[in-house]
């Protein structure tokens, strides 16, 4: 939205095209965002096991886990690239809207309550 | 309520961005102050809702949870008690954490629940309103269901099926055996708690006698059912750990359980009659008394309710959460409580405070220790589907495994413990 705010008034295809895929992009952004209550609401899930996890801990912390890292993780269990056969049925319940929410809650929640 | 399924939420979420300019806490005006939450049972159910429906609804939900005891002894990992592994003060709880969070705790007997009015009645005749209740209350044992067995008797043969002093008792009588002493279990009959839970007890008494340098103790398993949960797993554990202690008895052996002697502290089957130093009757069960009293339960003795959204099919505005309701292919575990606790919090919020709502989906794990460092597991994943909770994917530990792989099983039953009873108390 910045962007439309910087356009100049004669617009350009190119620019046009330009809003267009920025304004698109910004609707993914908000989507990605309000998923955070899918996300919320999924991570409920994985609080069961995660919320008490500690730096010795078998089970690993996922608080503030970087969102890439956390949904590549959680595809790789999906797949049974990664060992582990409770995440590997955890992950295989979820499809990729679900695991980009999920990825979402956990970068932007630092810790448990 | 419309069932809300994984695919037409898919849909919903597709059709229009509007969809996500929904307030999360516009409250839905349903009486004077806050929309009221009541939840009787504070256990992986009861505890784990009242903590998500508070801290998730920012407090827009006024919550009381009505319990009891000051104190709860969580009946997971109680065998690791009875084995040794656990003190018991390290499986029992408070609620202070749960009050400083803003939750109202009650320690009370919810005598009865009054359906027309929405309230529930304490022990002393104080209502309380509610907006929605859960009712988590575990189970209930059906003393009656092995003939001589009573509440007087599990004095001496105890069940231990319900945690806390029963528990206490059964290490207690463990711990004074003798070499040449015998145990004799009595299995349940599905459904029950736990359904790994008998068998993971017997791999601790063997580890008890077997650490003891027993050699001429056994112990005999009287099993009302053919066949039981991780079976193939535990034999080959007993095998493998506790060679010639444990034996087995399916009804096709024993020809049915006829009942206990107290007073000569002896069980007897078609096959034989049984004295033992240590008998552990663990009877059928049924759900707790107050949903029997609200008439919650059908003719099974436990609760149904709709899969989408852990609602009483007999009251649309209670929710029966854990053992006490009928969840389908799940489970009586504190695990599934635990995720029936996060469907119905959803829910809860849904309605009381309009946030939004999403397809019910459940999951279970289940670790059983069968000696020092060998730990088993047994895990789904589940949905509604036909009328009831479904499995959709799941996994049990192998036959076979190394070492390694079961000392990691353990490792991280004890991450999960510590995880869950954060969940549930705070």
């Amino acid at each position: 939205m910045i962007v439309r705010g910087r356009t100049p008034n004669r617009l350009t295809t190119t620019a046009i095209l330009s809003i267009v895929t920025v304004t698109f992009f910004t609707q993914t952004q908000a989507a990605s965002t309000a998923d955070f209550e899918l996300g919320r609401y999924l991570a409920a899930e994985c609080m069961t096991c995660h919320r008490a996890a500690t730096s010795t801990s078998t089970i690993p912390n996922i608080f503030g886990l970087d969102e890439a890292h956390l949904s590549e993780v959680l595809r790789a269990y999906r797949a049974k690239d990664l060992p582990n056969p409770v995440m590997q049925n955890i992950a295989g319940a979820l499809n990729d809207e679900e695991i980009s929410a999920l990825a979402t809650f956990f970068a932007k929640t630092r810790k448990p309550w | 309520m419309t069932a809300l399924t994984r695919r037409k939420f898919n849909k919903l979420a597709s059709a229009s961005l509007a969809t996500l300019a929904t307030p999360l806490f516009a409250p839905t005006v349903l009486g004077q102050g806050k929309p009221k939450l009541v939840i009787i049972g504070g256990g992986p159910g009861g505890g784990t809702l009242a903590r998500y429906v508070h801290k998730d609804g920012a407090g827009a939900i006024d919550v009381t949870l009505i319990e009891l005891q000051k104190s709860f002894t969580t009946c997971f990992f109680s065998n690791l008690y009875i084995g040794g592994f656990r003190s018991f003060a390290s499986i029992t709880h408070n609620y202070e954490k749960i009050k400083k969070e803003g939750i109202k705790v009650v320690h009370d007997t919810a005598a009865a629940i009054d359906r027309d009015k929405k309230q529930v009645v304490l022990s002393g005749g104080r209502r309380i309103p509610f907006d929605r209740l859960a009712v988590a209350p575990g189970i209930d044992i059906k003393f009656e269901s092995v003939p001589g067995y009573s509440e007087a008797a599990s004095q001496s043969m105890p069940h231990a099926w319900k945690p806390g002093a029963q528990t206490q008792l059964l290490f207690k009588q463990l711990s004074a055996l003798k070499d040449g002493d015998q145990i004799v279990m009595i299995a349940p009959p599905n459904p029950y708690r736990c359904p790994p839970g008998p068998y993971e007890r017997v791999s601790m008494f063997a580890h008890t006698l077997k650490k003891k340098g027993f050699k001429k103790s056994r112990i005999i398993i009287l099993d009302p059912k053919p066949a039981f949960s991780k079976q193939a797993l535990f034999m080959e554990g007993w095998e493998k750990h506790y060679p010639g202690m444990i034996e087995w008895q399916d009804p096709k052996v024993h020809g049915g359980i006829k009942g206990v002697d107290p007073k000569s502290n002896s069980v007897k089957t078609d096959l034989a009659t049984y004295k033992a130093a240590l008998v552990n009757v663990i009877p059928a069960q049924m759900a707790g008394k107050i949903a029997r009293d609200a008439s919650l339960t059908d003719a099974s003795g436990f609760c149904p309710i709709d899969p989408n959204n852990m609602k009483s099919k007999v009251d649309g505005n209670i929710f029966v959460l854990g053992d006490a309701c009928i969840a389908g292919e799940m489970p009586k575990s504190a695990f599934s409580a635990n995720s029936h606790a996060k469907v119905a919090a959803m829910i809860v919020r849904s309605e009381l405070i309009n946030s939004r709502a999403f397809p019910a989906r459940y999951v279970n794990t289940c670790w059983s220790l069968i000696e020092t460092d060998d730990d088993i597991k047994i895990g789904a994943s589940y949905e509604p589907k036909d009328g009831a909770i479904k499995q959709t994917t799941g996994f049990v530990s192998q036959k076979g495994e190394a070492a390694s792989v079961r000392k990691d099983n353990y490792k991280e039953s004890l991450d999960w413990y510590n995880g869950i009873v954060s969940d549930i108390f705070g």
